[in-house]
This record gives C-alpha cells, structure tokens and sequence, in this order.
C-alpha cells in the first residue's frame, strides 16, 4: 500500500438521504487523506471488498438501531468474512445514536471491535455521537463538527483516538428539546403530537385484539 | 400471550395450546427497516412496509412471555432476528423518556414480558460475554421485565426450546 486513502462506508438503512451521509461530509472536508464513499446499503459484496484493496483505511458509519450495528452492516461484515479481501485496512467507526448519552452505542462499537479482530483488522478510532438524530440541525453542530475534526486528524495521523459527543444540556432539557423535535417532524407530515402518541399497534390495543 | 420467534423452522409440538403463537422468521416476507420514521410521523403505530412484519410485532407487544431463537453473529442477532427487531420500531413513539436515567423511546401499548433468548452459534466466551451486554441494552427498549440467555450449540437448539416452552404454565 503506498498512499494512504479511506474508505469511507456508510451503513445506513437510508443511505441516501440519511445523517451518516452527512457526517461523511464533513469528515471528508477534514481529513487530510484522500476519500472516496459507497453505501453498503445496496453494494455488491464483491465491489466492497474489491474497494477495501485499495485503501489503507476505513470509516465505517452508521446509526444506532436496536442497540446494535444495523442490517446493512451486518450483511456487510458477513459476506467480507466469506470473501475477504487480501488487504487488511485500519477501520475507524463512527455511530450516531438518537439518544443523549453517546455511550449507549458502546455495544455497537464492540461488535465492530469484534469483526475487526475476526479478520485481523486493525481498530483506529472511534466516535460516539450521542442526540444524533438532530445534532446538525441545532447550533451544537458546533460541537459534532469540532470532535468530526478531530476524528479526521487523528485518521490522518494515524494516531487513534477514542471520541464521544453529544448535546451539552440536561436530560430534561434533552427531553423537551426532543419533544419539539418530533412534534414539528410529525406537523410536517400533517400529524399532530396526540396522533403520534397514539398507543395503538397496528390500530388497535392488546384488548382490542 | 406467549410468543416465539424464531430464525430457524422448529419442530415444536404446541399441542392445544391457543395462548402460543410461533413465528418463524426464515420463512417469512420481512424486508429490512428503511429508517423512513413513518410509524413514527405519518402513519403512528403501523410500518409502511406492508409485509408479514406487521403481523408480528402487535403479537410482540401483547405477550407477556416471549423466547427468541437466534443464531449469534459478532456479539449480536443474526440477520433473520435481527431484521425484526429492527421493523418492531412500530412499538414505540418517536418520543423520548427518561428510564434509569437514560433516554428511551416511550413504549406503545407494550406488555412487560419476561424474555428467554435461545442463542445458538456463538463462537467463543467473548462473543457470549457481548451478547449479554447486548440483550442487557434490549431490555430497556424491548421491554424486558426479566430475562434469560440460554447459550446452546445448533444441533441443541430444539432442545433449549422444547425445555423451556414446557415450563411456560
């Protein structure tokens, strides 16, 4: 491997048009390494692992789902383990979790931990966004894009790190803030709070059923 | 109700038993979640991914007992459960609350149910030991009111499951 280059996947179930996408941006305006991107969401095994021959680094984003890594990641890590490439890169990840507190992605990095030492991959940095749902749309996009930065420089030195984010306010305030979040969401599809928190299932309730 | 759901057929004889219901996952049209927030912010309560998903996660929600068979990949479900888990989202509201100090989505009309996790095809006792984190996190979104990990080899998985279903009253 002579220059060094990453890889950038985005894990995604709504790649297109998701947040990782977004944070791929701005790592990619920061990182002083060349970058190219691919969405895992409907790439061909083969052309993933034929990518990751090429690159001497990768930033495996996604989102928190279910506690863990999402679908599309886990189909990923599953062919690459049938098919591996020869080449074995330095795979940084970064997960956004809608929640506040950041570390409750920890279990999903220690999956990404876990592939990477299945395949002899080396671990590069990390970084947990926590309220990453709505982080970039707030004036504390401030504080993703500082610690993005700082992703980016410690993959471009190669001196890992280990990073976490998050909105600086309350849980309480968190709560709010998140309400009003979800509540203008739900106005702009033309449904009102009371709709949204609705305890329906499928229409109807447990008794009803 | 009870449920199971399962990545794998099952050769279970429920005999009677109207309170059971079985779902095996493999052989069902579940395509995986798109994140559009839909049952969240269009259509509260119901995916709109309108395949067999939809009949499980109401049964989901109602049970109060519910055993879960699934292979382990990396510390976590294997692609068939872990698919449905991720189109359960339907359960909760986009709302968040506190619970032990973190935060949580709100639950829909979800019942507390006590949890059996038949988990087959771990590899060694790292990747055992991060399941069991794992499972730990579900409990506060899935609503887990107890829960049991029950570590099995494949060919054990009937087994595990004839032995538990046999304690449920």
């Amino acid at each position: 491997m002579g220059v060094k280059k990453v890889l950038i996947l985005n894990g995604s179930p709504r790649a297109p048009r998701s947040n990782s996408r977004r944070y791929a941006a701005l790592f990619t305006q920061f990182c002083g390494l060349e970058t190219e991107s691919m969405d895992l969401l409907r790439a061909d095994p083969k052309a993933v692992a034929e990518r990751l021959e090429a690159v001497s680094d990768v930033l495996l984003i996604f989102p928190l789902y279910a506690d863990a890594i999402p679908v599309p990641v886990l189909r990923a890590f599953k062919a690459l383990e049938e098919a591996p490439p020869q080449n074995r890169p330095t795979l940084s990840v970064l997960v956004n979790c809608g929640f506040l507190e950041p570390e409750q992605s920890d279990v999903a990095v220690a999956m990404v931990e876990l592939f990477c030492k299945r395949m002899g991959w080396p671990v590069g940095s990390v970084l947990e966004i926590g309220s990453g749902e709505a982080i970039l749309d707030q004036p504390f996009r401030v504080f993703a894009r500082w610690k993005i930065r700082t992703l980016a420089r410690a993959v471009t030195a190669g001196r890992h790190r280990r990073l976490k984010v998050t909105m600086p306010i309350s849980k309480k305030f968190f709560l709010k803030a998140s309400t009003k979040y979800w509540t203008d969401y739900g106005a702009r599809n033309g449904i009102t709070a009371e709709q949204m928190a609705t305890m329906e299932i499928e229409g109807s309730l447990p008794d009803d059923r | 109700m009870k449920i199971i759901l399962s990545d794998r057929p099952l050769s279970l004889d429920l005999g009677n038993r109207t309170d059971v219901v079985c779902f095996d996952l493999s052989h069902m049209k579940i395509t995986p979640c798109v994140g559009c927030f839909g049952c969240w912010t269009k259509t509260p309560g119901k995916c709109v991914i309108r395949d067999d998903a939809v009949r499980v996660y109401p049964r989901l929600a109602e049970s109060d007992t519910a055993l879960y068979v699934s292979r382990v990949r990396y510390g976590g479900y294997d692609v068939v459960m872990k698919t449905m888990l991720e189109r359960a989202i339907p359960v909760q509201q986009a709302f968040i609350r506190l619970l032990d100090g973190e935060t949580h989505h709100v639950q829909r009309a979800v019942v507390p149910k006590k949890a059996t996790i038949v988990a087959y095809g771990a590899r060694d006792r790292e990747e055992e030991e991060l399941f069991r984190r794992l499972v730990a996190r579900n409990a506060k979104n899935m609503s887990f009111q107890s829960y049991e990990i029950r570590f099995t080899d494949e060919e054990q998985v009937e087994a595990a499951v004839r032995q538990e279903v046999e304690t449920w009253a």
